[in-house]
């Protein structure tokens, strides 16, 4: 190494370092270059289509336990009973949140599409049980009994009218047919894939 | 100290009766105990400054939950600190563990015994001021070693072997980067450069303007000090990238604190001598502070040498974040092959300079000039 490089070394350290603090002091005194969100007060916009915790609207939903074969993490457990009117009724759908990965494909293979991915992100707890989301409230036992017990009363309803039926059968033959004999009326299509494909 | 008792017996009849040394031992008691209070407050009120121009520097916020605008995180911090389960690792050498953290700490809180604060506010004149700094700081390198050694832990060892050849090393440059200020002075006491920097040229009668040698001589200094107390661009014993935190990676609690509060401290030590040997120190511009009123000149004084040691350390800080950290190698090369010859042709210069020119600076000379 000559002494000209050792020089050039030198200057060049100097240069680079004064540099190097010229662009530092520009960002330390101009405080509008400041990035950070202050996350509890303020808070980023949510993207269209952003994956966060997931909701099951249980009013559309048809207990057809689509998502619970698809979910590769086995997160979400349904339980549900065949009600009086032949519809299944959905006595516990609980989502282990904290096992969820996000993947999004129940929301896509979701017949009804009544299972959506919300903005929410936000959960704490202390053990990890409580990160399961209970859409029902009701406990599954007290459901099955309820529909159990509608069940029954529809059958007996339904032998009360076939009794009467019986006794005008002289008239006409009775087409009186049960409410339980139309199975979701508005039932939609399967869903189209495309709109929430990755 | 024993003057300040004397005068302080003199001047209270009712300690008459008290013996002497008395009197001297407690006000060495109460005025360590006041540098102590301005260190840790300095220490704290520091790691505050230093995240928050840490945040500035990088587009970023900084602490700001603690009280108003985050003022209080130092004192959070320290509690924390304070309160953190005190961990000993389980194969340590304990008793060196142990030590390590008060070695770290007893060098650089020693070296605020010669910090000259004002015209008459420092602990001890020593003679030898500027070479007790330089040895007594020397005792943070043994911290750190011992750190490194009795952590028993592979990253801690790396990082005390690399501090110690890195301090050893940057020790040399230091000192030779000092040596000009002394020979312009004509003494190694702290008080007495400050004082050769005197006069009525104003800043121009600071070390930095003597002469073209003391000019680059200043950032020499500057440079080697930055490393000699593992400041960022050369933090290479606490690399976090590389060796997890380095030395102090098995400490916790306050024996962490310690050595936390031995770095800030080194940083206030070097800003101080920066500012005592080149800046001029305590030197009020263009009036001679030691003829004021005893409590007007110090408090001047005090509040001169404050301000320009506390513009040097946020200059530090502002060099930490902004140059990105050198290799072992590269540290070693910068040191040996650039620092060391270039302060030993530094020291040559001002030494022919004072002799050509009869220790002459240039605005003295421009002076004379005009008569």
């Amino acid at each position: 190494m000559g002494l000209m490089a050792y020089l050039n070394d030198i200057v060049e350290a100097v240069v680079t370092t004064a540099k190097g603090m010229r662009i530092t002091a520009r960002y330390g005194v101009n405080p509008k270059e400041e990035v950070t969100l202050q996350y509890p007060e303020e808070r980023w916009e949510i993207p269209e289509g952003y994956r966060g915790f997931l909701h099951n609207d249980i009013k559309t939903c048809t207990a057809c336990t689509m998502c619970v074969k698809t979910c590769p993490v086995d997160c979400i457990s349904l339980e549900s009973v065949r009600g009086a009117d032949k519809r299944m009724v959905l006595a516990s759908y609980d989502i282990n949140i904290g096992r969820c990965m996000y993947c999004g494909l129940c929301v896509e293979v979701c017949p009804p599409k009544s299972l959506k991915h919300t903005s929410g992100y936000e959960m704490a707890s202390v053990t990890r049980g409580e990160m399961t989301l209970h859409f029902i409230a009701e406990d599954a036992a007290e459901v099955k009994a309820r529909v159990a017990r509608q069940v029954a009363e529809a059958a007996a309803k339904a032998a009360e009218a076939a009794k009467a039926a019986e006794a005008q059968a002289a008239a006409k033959p009775a087409d009186l047919s049960s409410e339980a004999g139309k199975a979701g009326g508005g039932e939609p299509k399967p869903a189209k894939e495309g709109e929430s494909k990755e | 100290m024993e003057a300040l008792a004397l005068s302080l017996v003199n001047a209270v009849p009712l300690m008459a009766g008290v013996p002497l040394w008395t009197v001297t031992l407690l006000l060495m008691v109460v005025v360590a105990a006041v540098i102590l209070v301005f260190a840790l407050t300095f220490e704290g009120v520091g790691s505050l400054v230093l995240r928050k121009v840490a945040g500035d520097i990088q587009a970023r916020i900084g602490p700001n939950r603690v009280g108003p605008n985050g003022i209080l995180q130092f004192l959070a911090d320290g509690v924390k600190l304070v309160l953190k389960e005190d961990l000993i690792p389980a194969n340590a050498d304990r008793l060196l563990f142990k030590l390590a953290p008060y070695f770290a700490f007893v060098g650089s809180f020693a070296a605020f015994v010669v910090v000259p604060f004002g015209v008459g506010l420092i602990a001890a004149d020593l003679n030898i001021g500027i070479y007790y700094v330089m040895a007594v700081t020397s005792l943070v390198v043994i911290g750190v070693l011992l750190a490194g050694w009795s952590s028993n832990n592979k990253w801690a060892l790396l990082g005390g072997m690399r501090a110690a050849a890195q301090i050893v090393s940057y020790e040399i440059p230091v000192g030779m980067a000092l040596i000009p200020a002394v020979l312009i002075a004509g003494s190694l006491s702290l008080q007495d450069i400050v004082r050769s920097q005197g006069g009525l040229f104003g800043i121009f009668g600071w070390n930095l303007f003597h002469n073209p040698f003391t000019f680059f001589s200043f950032f020499l200094y500057f440079t080697a000090a930055q490393a000699e107390t593992n400041q960022t661009p050369f933090d290479l014993p606490e690399a976090e990238s590389e060796l997890v935190s380095g030395y102090n990676v098995e400490y916790s609690g306050i024996r962490f604190g310690l050595f936390f509060l031995s770095e800030f401290g080194d940083m206030f030590i070097v800003a101080t001598l920066a500012t005592a040997c080149f800046l001029g120190g305590w030197n009020i511009p263009f009036f001679n502070a030691g003829t004021l009123p005893w409590i007007w000149g110090n408090l001047l004084s005090l509040g001169v040498f404050l301000g320009k040691a506390f513009t040097m350390v946020l200059i530090m800080m502002w060099v930490r974040w902004t140059l990105p950290r050198l290799r072992v190698d590269q540290l070693m090369r910068m040191a040996w092959k650039y620092l060391v010859p270039l302060t030993f042709v530094n020291l040559l210069g001002v030494s022919l300079w004072l002799l050509v020119f009869k220790g002459k600076g240039i605005p003295a000379m421009i002076a004379s000039l005009f008569g």
